[in-house]
């Protein structure tokens, strides 16, 4: 036995000399993301996990100028749209060759989009394309020449330039899509400045550089030799590992956390505000909130601030009304948010009537862009009890979450917490804000607001081409959302990262995409 | 014997029909469905129709079943919709390192835990029995996903002794040193709770068996302590022991889904946890499949180790 | 008959069950633990303790041992120890109720199952096997999914997963229970099913439910706990111990304390819970409750001065003498045996008499130290060997002796001999243990030893299993084992008393044969007189752990001199049915921890007088070499008026 016991010891002895956790080599970043990819097709996806990595391997016609929201070329040198906006004609680069050695050009556009949104393309069965309706307006798509296109919309769109800097717009190619079929998505090829090197299922997806990567607009070729994606579901899992060097970037760092790393001199925190809104949806079709009083008085119990200095520790910040600042050409710079003024709550609960009725509360456990959603579910509903409404939690994990707060909230619910990462102004207020967008319409107004003139100021503002005059109607929309108070608005995130220090020129996009070409790590 | 080994492979049958209808109607009965899990927020009536309808999941259940089944005789798992592959393919790698970890945790805590039991049971009331019966007790007593945690803390974060997660070093490795490099804190989490189980049966059984007549009689034979203790006595207590490992392995299977999860062990537990929130219908199903298959035939394999080792259980 | 003494002292003599589980210091340890635990649950609502779900998120994550916050705040700023005592409180509730509900529906399923048998056994069976096949957690987990978050779905999902568990011990234990006797009895009585199985097997079921119970709260506890932390279980504000870890896991790296506190919690407390439950599963195991499980050392502690040898040059092949063996129960002592003396010479044989209980066995095991210690001991006399003091010899001579010098033969052969073990194997490791023989030499000898006892193809018994033999033919292997060296004394410890009539008969005339073939002196224990009176010249009657008469067993048989000696002779009309005999004397052995003053026979015996009860009696000469130890023999002594 006493040998055996030897035995055991030397066997540790060796494992724990294996190899002493390895920094990372140079020229390859690690980075740590939060879970498995699902495809590696832009068109397929619709989680930013998967963003983070298809927006270095793919290129759209355009894209948002790297630290702003604002649209300009990329794939295509310039483009014209009519009076009308109907007609939207792109002029392509030049000399642009996927990954696959075939050449980019007006037909493989067409492919792109035909691929996504005709059921009758050969190759529609490589999907499903969940986000195809980003381009459902598009009528038809017109090969002029070999570098000319032109897109014919059913309606005036304001959204569609911006929709085509998202990676549902991204362009691959339509040789690998037919070599591979619905395997295309684990064989990716685009046009971007890595190309795709090796998928471990459950390891790593590596990317590496594309040697042949270079035009006026487009960077050099990328200082890095190559990108390593680790997924790492847990989160605490993610940190240690982090924290023992084995990964170069983590994105998505609690906010607690976020201390560590800022007491820690091995570390770079980099945080950035994007379009992202944080809010809960009140029913306003039956229960207590279909009183306006109601609504803003809970707007006026919630002490938003601290929620986000104390709770998110300052990883992000109170929002005013519907749209983020992010959006900055959009933004009514004078609202100003609800205070917290539990008096003033207790006011306007009196003076409504509100008897005390108890409110059922949603709340998820976890789920895109939703922070960290029980700790605010529960310091919200300690608030809202102190002004005497007392608040009842269900709390489902998150696709049981999206199934039941969806479908709308009569019946069942009086709050439902939810947040959106968007690309455009129009998409959050379009979908969850209008008359005609409640659940049993197609839309996702679970709260069933419903005010003919936010509608108006909505559709005009979509088929409009011309940016001042959608930016005074945006704002009119925003004064008038955040009277009504629809929702209790919270707070507008500011996504994060940390990077090891050896990490250089990295920078996070307020779009919340994850760009790499300029990254360095000598 | 092999008469008996064809029987139990084919009770094995109705269990695992029984099983696949009840996957499937469970997954029917989870609100939630996968295109709204794809969609996520995007999730309209008509995105998810439309969805399902290039998923094949609007038809019906009966039909989706059959349709699986009639696959499945064709060696055909589906394809899973989240993770946009064959089901066979990811089923098949995730249970190969579920394999080598609960394997090694089964392995690590049948040793440990029939030596402890021993020592434990030979030095009865001494201090090594004290010492094993406290450790076993805190074994049995810590819950292992919060252990996996303060162990990550200790050694890899504190003291980088031990890579915190995943199976392989991400750059480099990949021979079996890294893997044991790796294996070695979620093995030791996932073995804890099984080691103290097996080490307080081994002790019972073990004294139960000192107690007998035919260790008297090994002993008027005249026979050395060691060879009463470890030939006449341990065969027996190994008999009842057995069993005992074959329902362990449910349990370590069981809780490598904590493990996996905490330690990003890229298993098939994690993997069903995943495919669950997803609702991800057919990887479900073969991931359950192939985890009952793999419960069935250890326990069968433990039934066998029984009667190798026991005449009077032979068949 | 040692095991059976041992049973009979403890169970005359056990200490009520409360005071037995504070004998045990862990299982003490636990109780209190728990109680307290759930005192400081139970008072939760009375205790001096601040909001639990009162948030203050500018004091959140304050350290342990702040103003106002004992254990500090979580990331609400909520109070930690406010939140942990009603978090216990929840938890042990939820753990609880999740045992209860899982011991009640497993343990119908496992009665319905082992008591019908059949086809409704198999089905039930077949649908717990499909439970049990599914990893554990991920059934929690669609339960969970199914039914909506929340802790009384998340008690029902664990309460769901571990009745397979009772359901497969209970059905075990029923399906044994249902072949006994007095279901049968009951049957035939005309009671219903529904009666019986409530009425007769529920009874006998209970102890091993409330075991399982016992050991199966904590992993409850720890199940919940899981589910909880995993998001499943109590829904905000309300904590439990699972949700606080899951709550503070996230804060693990930077502010440990809060994810540390809920953790040691659930560890004290499913701790505590295993320590009572490992002490309530001692006290209600029917095999822990006979001190079963007590390991035996390989020899009987000897714990007295044992006088040395003085060279005598005739000294006889046995000379046991002034032998006590006690057993030490807790604080009681039982006097097994109370000073015996015995003389085997050469070719002789010795019988010993009496009834259970009475120390024969223990007098015998004793010589070569295979009294079970703990909790035998010798506490005084000599034993020697041809002149050798085995109380003084060392731990390896005895080893040397055994099985060579002095072999035994036990009672029942199916238990004796070494189940897995072909005889064969058995037989020639008893061989080589004393002889430097090759395999292959000691196979052989093995086999002569097998024909020496009258085994008709002894090649292939050999390679027989014990259980595959008949009980005659296992007791022939002893008897070869026996005799697998140079003998000197065989000791046979109630050699036929498992064997029917004709077999014993067999056995008898074998030892008779083999006794005069190798001369070997023989030890021979029994209870029943006619078996003794066929094989021995010289006889022992024993009672209480004394030897009450001994003189040729042909003088006795015809007039025995001790009350005893009669009433165990009129118990032998005939040959018949062995179990039967000795119920004919009338009251009970003494218990061996509480021996009268005076003649331990006294309150059964017909003569008795009241100088019986006070006076200690010694053995006495009578005529013709007898010895007799009672003040009014049925015989005069020997030279008295």
């Amino acid at each position: 036995m006493r040998k055996l016991l030897a035995a055991i010891f030397a066997v540790l002895g060796m494992l724990s000399n294996a190899g002493v956790t390895a920094t990372t080599p140079p020229n390859v970043l690690v980075v740590g993301q939060i879970a498995e990819p699902k495809s590696l097709d832009p068109h397929a996806v619709t989680a930013l996990n998967d963003f983070r990595i298809i927006m270095n391997l793919y290129e759209g016609l355009v894209r948002y100028t790297p630290g702003t929201l604002e649209i300009e070329p990329l794939l295509a040198e310039s483009w014209v749209i009519s009076d009308d906006g109907l007609r939207y004609r792109f002029r392509l680069r030049p000399g642009v060759r996927f990954h696959d050695g075939t050449p980019f050009d007006a037909a493989a556009v067409k492919f792109n989009f035909q691929r996504m949104l005709e059921e009758a393309h050969p190759y529609h069965d490589t999907g499903p394309f969940p986000l195809a309706f980003f381009f459902s307006s598009i009528d038809r798509i017109d090969v002029v020449d070999s570098l000319t296109v032109e897109f014919v919309l059913t309606e005036p769109y304001a959204p569609f330039l911006s929709n085509l800097a998202y990676p549902t717009g991204l362009m691959v190619s339509p040789a690998a899509v037919k070599r591979y079929g619905k395997a295309f998505g684990r064989h990716p090829a685009g046009t971007g400045a890595f190309r795709f090197a090796e998928w471990q299922p459950n390891a790593k997806v590596v990317l590496v550089r594309n040697p042949d990567y270079r035009a006026e607009y487009r960077t050099d070729a990328a200082p890095l030799e190559a990108v390593i994606y680790r997924p790492i579901a847990d989160a605490n899992t993610r940190m240690a590992e982090m924290l023992s060097g084995g990964l170069d970037v983590m994105v998505e760092v609690p906010p607690d956390s976020l201390q560590r790393f800022r007491r820690d001199a091995r570390f770079t925190v980099h945080e950035q505000a994007g379009p992202h809104l944080w809010f809960l949806i009140l029913n306003t079709r039956q229960g207590p909130f279909a009183d306006k009083r109601i609504r803003q008085a809970a707007n006026y119990a919630v002490n938003k601030r601290a929620l986000v200095e104390n709770i998110l520790q300052g990883s992000a910040e109170i929002a005013a009304g519907p749209v983020p600042p992010a959006f900055a050409w959009a933004y009514e710079n004078s609202l100003v948010p609800y205070p917290y003024d539990p008096q003033k709550a207790q006011a306007l609960l009196d003076e409504a009537g509100y008897q005390g009725q108890e409110l059922t509360f949603y709340v998820t456990q976890g789920g895109s862009g939703m922070l960290d959603p029980v700790t605010m579910g529960t310091a919200i509903q300690a608030d809202l009890r102190a002004v005497g409404m007392p608040v009842r939690i269900e709390s489902y994990e998150w696709n049981s979450y999206l199934g039941r707060v969806n479908a709308g909230l009569e019946g069942k619910a009086d709050l439902a917490e939810m947040a959106w990462m968007t690309n455009d102004p129009d998409t959050l207020p379009y979908l969850t804000l209008r008359g005609a967008a409640f659940p049993e319409q197609g839309g996702f107004n679970s709260g069933y607001y419903a005010n003919p003139e936010v509608d108006r100021l909505l559709a005009r503002a979509r088929r409009s081409t011309d940016r001042a005059e959608r930016a005074r109607l945006y704002k009119q929309m925003q004064v008038i959302v955040q009277e009504d108070a629809p929702w209790l608005f919270v707070a507008h995130w500011k996504q994060n990262a940390v990077t090891s220090v050896r990490v250089k020129n990295f920078q996070l996009q307020p779009s919340f995409f994850l760009l790499l070409q300029r990254a360095a790590k000598p | 014997m092999p008469a008996y080994i064809a029987k139990r492979l084919l009770a094995l049958i109705p269990v695992l029909f029984g099983l696949s209808v009840i996957v499937f109607l469970m997954m029917a009965l989870i609100p939630g469905d996968p295109a709204s899990a794809i969609l996520g927020s995007y999730a309209t009536p008509e995105n998810v129709a439309r969805l399902n309808r290039d998923l094949g999941l609007d038809r019906s259940l009966p039909e989706q079943y059959l349709i699986w089944l009639g696959n499945l005789f064709e060696g055909d798992l589906g394809r899973s919709y989240s993770l946009n592959r064959p089901v066979l393919d990811e089923v098949l790698e995730r249970f190969s390192a579920t394999l080598i970890l609960a394997g090694s945790a089964l392995l690590l805590c049948s040793l440990l835990g029939l030596l402890a039991g021993v020592v434990s049971a030979v030095r009865q009331y001494g201090w090594a029995d004290k010492l094993i019966t406290l450790l076993v007790l805190v074994g049995i007593s810590t819950p292992s996903f919060w252990l996996g945690l303060l162990l990550i803390l200790l050694f890899a974060v504190n003291s980088q002794w031990f890579p915190a997660s995943g199976m392989y070093a991400i750059y480099g490795g990949g021979d079996l040193a890294d893997l044991l490099h790796h294996l070695f804190l979620p093995m030791l989490t996932l073995s804890v709770v099984a080691t103290g189980v097996i080490a307080r049966l081994t002790r019972t059984a073990m004294l139960e068996v000192l107690r007998q007549d035919y260790i008297r009689t090994a002993r008027a034979k005249g026979l050395s302590e060691r060879r009463v203790i470890y030939h006449h006595a341990f065969r027996v207590a190994l008999v009842s022991v057995i069993p005992v490992i074959g329902i362990q392995a449910g349990f370590v299977m069981g809780g490598a889904v904590y493990i996996e999860t905490v330690f990003q062990w890229p298993g098939i537990g994690s993997m069903l946890v995943q495919a669950i929130s997803s609702r991800d219908l057919l990887l479900v199903q073969g991931g359950v499949l192939l985890v009952t298959v793999a419960y069935v035939l250890i326990n069968l394999l433990a039934d066998l180790a029984q009667s190798l080792i026991d005449p009077r259980l032979r068949r | 008959m040692s095991r059976t003494a041992t049973a009979n002292g403890l169970a005359h003599g056990r200490p009520g069950l409360w005071r037995l589980l504070l004998n045990n210091r862990l299982a003490t340890l636990g109780l209190v633990l728990l109680l307290l635990i759930l005192l400081l649950a139970l008072a939760a609502p009375g205790l001096p303790l601040a909001d639990p779900d009162l948030t203050a998120p500018v004091d959140r994550l304050l350290p342990p041992l702040s103003p106002g916050h004992p254990l500090g705040t979580d990331a609400l700023g909520r109070d930690l120890l406010a939140r942990l005592v009603w978090g216990t409180r929840v938890s042990l509730a939820v753990g609880i109720s999740a045992t209860l509900i899982a011991a009640l529906v497993g343990s119908l399923v496992g009665l319905v199952a082992g008591y019908a048998g059949g086809r409704v056994d198999m089905l039930l069976m077949r649908a717990i096997d499909t439970v049990m096949a599914f990893p554990y957690i991920l059934l929690a987990l669609v339960i969970v999914a199914v039914l909506g978050p929340g802790l009384l779905n998340a008690l029902y999902a664990i309460a769901i997963v571990n009745i397979p568990f009772f359901a497969r011990n209970i059905r075990g234990i029923t399906l044994g229970l249902s072949r006994r006797e007095f279901v049968d009895a009951a049957r035939l009585s005309g009671q219903s099913g529904r009666q019986i199985l409530f009425g007769e097997i529920l009874p006998n079921v209970l102890p091993v439910i409330i075991i399982t119970i016992s050991t199966t709260v904590g992993w409850m506890i720890l199940e919940t706990a899981g589910l909880s932390f995993l998001g499943l279980g109590a829904q905000p504000p309300q904590a439990d111990l699972g949700s606080m870890l899951g709550e503070g896991r996230k804060l693990l790296f930077t502010t440990p304390h809060v994810s540390i506190i809920p953790g040691v919690m659930i560890f004290v407390l499913v701790m505590s819970v295993n320590l009572l439950g490992d002490g309530v599963r001692d006290l209600l195991d029917p095999r822990l409750k006979s001190g079963a499980l007590t390991r035996p050392v390989a020899r009987t502690a000897i714990t007295h001065q044992v006088p040395a040898v003085t060279a005598s040059a005739a000294a006889p092949r046995l000379d046991v003498r002034g032998l006590k063996t006690e057993f030490h129960m807790g604080r009681q002592i039982h006097r097994a045996v109370g000073g015996v003396d015995l003389r085997l010479d050469e070719g002789e044989c010795l019988g010993l008499v009496g009834e259970s209980g009475s120390g024969k066995s223990v007098t015998a095991l004793s010589i070569m130290g295979l009294v079970p210690t703990p909790p035998g001991r010798i506490v005084a006399g000599s034993a020697r060997l041809q002149g050798e003091e085995l109380f003084l010899a060392s731990d390896a001579r005895i080893r040397q002796l055994r099985g060579a010098a002095v072999s035994h033969v036990f009672q029942d052969p199916l238990a004796t001999l070494h189940p897995l073990y072909r005889v064969g194997e058995q037989l020639v490791e008893a061989i080589r243990a004393h002889q430097p023989l090759s395999r292959r030499q000691a196979e052989e000898r093995a086999e002569r030893l097998l024909k020496q006892v009258r085994i008709a193809n002894p090649r292939r018994r050999m390679h027989a299993f014990p259980h595959q033999l008949s009980g005659g033919m296992r007791q022939r292997i002893c008897i070869a084992m026996a005799l697998a060296n140079e003998v000197k004394v065989m000791i046979a410890d109630e050699p036929t008393t498992a064997l029917d009539v004709t077999v014993q008969a067999q056995i008898l005339a074998l030892l008779r044969q083999l006794r005069q073939a190798r001369d070997a002196a023989i030890l021979f224990i029994s209870h029943d007189f006619s078996v003794v009176s066929a094989l021995c010249e010289r006889v022992a009657v024993m009672y209480a752990g004394k030897i009450v008469e001994s003189g040729r067993t042909d003088a006795i048989l015809s007039a025995p001199a001790h009350p005893y000696s009669q009433l165990l002779l009129q118990c032998v009309p005939v040959l018949g049915d062995p179990g039967r005999r000795l119920a004919a004397i009338p009251g009970q052995p003494p218990r061996l921890h509480a021996l009268p003053t005076g003649c331990a026979f006294a309150p059964r015996c017909p003569r008795a007088e009241a100088d019986c009860r006070h006076l200690s009696i010694a053995l006495r000469p009578l005529a013709g070499g007898r010895w007799v130890r009672c003040l009014h023999p049925l015989l005069e002594e020997h030279g008295s008026a």
